[in-house]
């Protein structure tokens, strides 16, 4: 599935990249994000929770930036599964910020996200809205927190 | 481990199980009753469909454990003396099975509906069977096996 | 796996407080086939099955109905009190599934679940319900409009679980309807509308409209039923009301239907829901 989203924040384009190139000041801002371990050479590892109702799991994830253009473009692939390997996701995502003015952003993202295994049986309908409004959620937490 | 005893088409059964069996498992694997079919494990396809104190229920659905000491009939049960019932003998008739794997499940609720709505109309069966999937897609002659019972019981 | 049979609510609630991993178990419909496909792996099942007082239903003083929450869906389904406007809980019921399911899911198994495309949360808003739970520092009770608050996530908090449903007495001359529509008999709803109408001298005098599969929760639009009220239900009315529904609907896409799709049914329904209910012109 395709989940495509798009935020403004009110804080220069530099600060902005700056922001979303560091681990620590990402992760606080992810629903879920329980911990986040950067490995080097653009990789890391991230452990995030999730749930629908009383369907709830953490998926260990391996996030690698896999091009970027400072300070407006990157692609990144995010492998990960349940601790159990009951279902795995993997999603290739691109995101581009653009200034809009001197001090504001525009952040787009765009992600195409597969889940096979247990919670693949759990039908795409909800668990795309799902997504969206986790990606709102992120998109509030790191807008507050960027132009904080 | 849980023990229980379930009432199993007029017998007895002493039972040690896990919370998580489902009474279809239970049917199957603890006591070799296997006409009951496991298929979607989901309530969606009826082929487990069996009477819990005579209405028809999805046996995937229910766990052991919740139904200990309670009356169940699968389609073991139906005939008697080694006789098929008068609903089996109705599928039989209208020639009404093709691969069978549906057919348990639709011979059970049958039996359960007609014993409630013993005239009932094409329409009504059909929606009584709702529930039972064939995937060899031969509702017609079931449809047509159930007016025949319901005729004969008629008769 | 833990398995509790406990034969009052209060231990039932003992129970739960005590393992926020537990689950109560009603009929399992929804419950037992989520554990098959290894959805969930709750630490303890509370089952409420031996707790006779979830089985009842009486007439409130107020005139309406108390159900308790282990009716099974196939009880409210033959249930002849539930008459009048309160019928749209008993037309939503016979449409579950199909009958193997009935008899095993329960009302309380529905509600606590809070799954927006099933049938009964649409009823009960349109019914203007009020969902008894229970919990470890008594009871409370919540109207089922601010009951659903997400998908498959309601207002119970840790520790607590439905009791009962409670219907008011509707208007005098109300008629409930639930009109669903779904790709073959017994299957989720592609779009629902639950209606509860009363007509005066051939103009709206009451009304209550809740969409099922429509969104996150029941949707309801108290604009919607402010332009039918006083309206002799034309066209225009419902159109304007329809469109307002359509606007507050944000149904998702999946194999029962796209999104649009059931946009578009929404106004088509909402006019045959009450013609059904006594709307006709």
């Amino acid at each position: 599935m395709i989940i495509e989203e798009e935020f403004a924040v009110d804080a220069a384009l530099a600060h902005v990249w700056q922001c979303i190139r560091d681990p620590g000041f990402v992760a606080p801002c992810v629903p879920g994000c329980q911990d986040v371990e950067d490995i080097g050479d653009g990789a890391y590892r991230a452990a995030v929770k999730v749930g629908i109702g009383p369907i709830k799991t953490t998926f260990n994830l391996d996030i690698e930036v896999l091009e970027e253009t400072p300070p407006t473009f990157a692609r990144v692939e995010t492998r990960g599964q349940e601790g159990t390997n009951a279902s795995r996701l993997t999603a290739k995502s691109e995101l581009t910020l653009t200034a809009s003015g001197n001090d504001a952003t525009h952040v787009h993202y765009k992600s195409d996200v597969q889940v096979v295994g247990r919670l693949a049986k759990f039908g795409l309908g909800i668990m795309k809205k799902k997504a969206k409004a986790l990606g709102a959620e992120f998109a509030e937490n790191f807008r507050n927190a960027a132009e904080a | 481990m849980i023990n229980i005893t379930l009432k199993v088409n007029g017998e007895e059964r002493a039972l040690s199980l896990p919370a998580t069996r489902t009474l279809l498992a239970a049917l199957r694997n603890d006591m070799k009753l296997t006409g009951s079919k496991n298929a979607c494990n989901q309530g969606v396809c009826g082929a487990c469909t069996v009477l819990l104190d005579g209405v028809p229920v999805n046996a995937c659905l229910v766990l052991a454990a919740n139904v200990a000491g309670r009356e169940i009939v699968t389609i073991e049960g139906l005939g008697e003396g080694g006789k098929l019932s008068p609903m089996q003998q109705a599928f039989v008739d209208a020639g009404a099975i093709q691969c069978g794997f549906c057919m348990s499940g639709m011979i059970v609720s049958a039996t359960a509906f007609l014993a409630e709505n013993p005239k009932p109309s094409r329409k009504e069966i059909r929606q009584a069977l709702s529930g039972n999937l064939c995937r060899c897609s031969g509702y017609v002659r079931v449809i047509d096996a159930v007016e025949l019972a319901a005729g004969r019981s008629g008769a | 796996m833990e398995f509790h049979q406990p034969t009052t609510l209060d231990d039932a609630l003992t129970l739960l407080a005590a393992d926020p991993e537990a689950l109560p178990l009603a009929g399992g419909a929804t419950l037992v086939a989520m554990l098959n496909a290894e959805l969930i792996e709750p630490s303890a099942l509370v089952s409420l099955g031996g707790i006779c007082e979830l089985h009842t239903i009486e007439a409130t003083p107020e005139g309406g109905l108390r159900l308790g929450a282990m009716l099974s869906h196939a009880t409210l389904a033959s249930e002849a009190r539930l008459t009048g406007g309160n019928a749209v809980m008993r037309q939503a019921a016979a449409q579950i599934a199909h009958p193997a399911v009935r008899n095993i899911g329960t009302l309380g198994g529905a509600v606590a679940h809070g799954d927006p495309s099933s049938d009964l949360p649409a009823a009960l808003v349109a019914a203007d319900a009020v969902i008894e739970v229970a919990g470890p520092s008594g009871r409370r009770s919540i109207a089922a409009e601010g009951f659903f608050e997400d998908y498959l996530t309601t207002a119970l908090e840790e520790g607590e679980m439905v009791a009962a449903v409670i219907l008011p007495p509707q208007p005098e001359s109300a008629v409930g309807h639930y009109e669903k529509f779904a790709r073959v008999h017994g299957d989720y709803a592609t779009l629902s509308v639950a209606v509860v109408l009363a007509m005066a001298s051939g103009k709206c005098s009451h009304v209550r409209i809740a969409l099922g599969a429509a969104g996150a929760t029941p949707v309801r639009v108290v604009a919607a039923e402010a332009r039918l009220i006083g309206s002799s239900l034309d066209a225009g009315a419902i159109s304007e009301a329809a469109a307002l529904l359509t606007a507050a609907s944000d149904p998702v896409d999946d194999v029962r239907g796209s999104a649009d799709y059931r946009l578009m049914l929404v106004p088509r329904l909402l006019t045959r829901a009450l013609a059904a209910a006594g709307g006709a012109p």
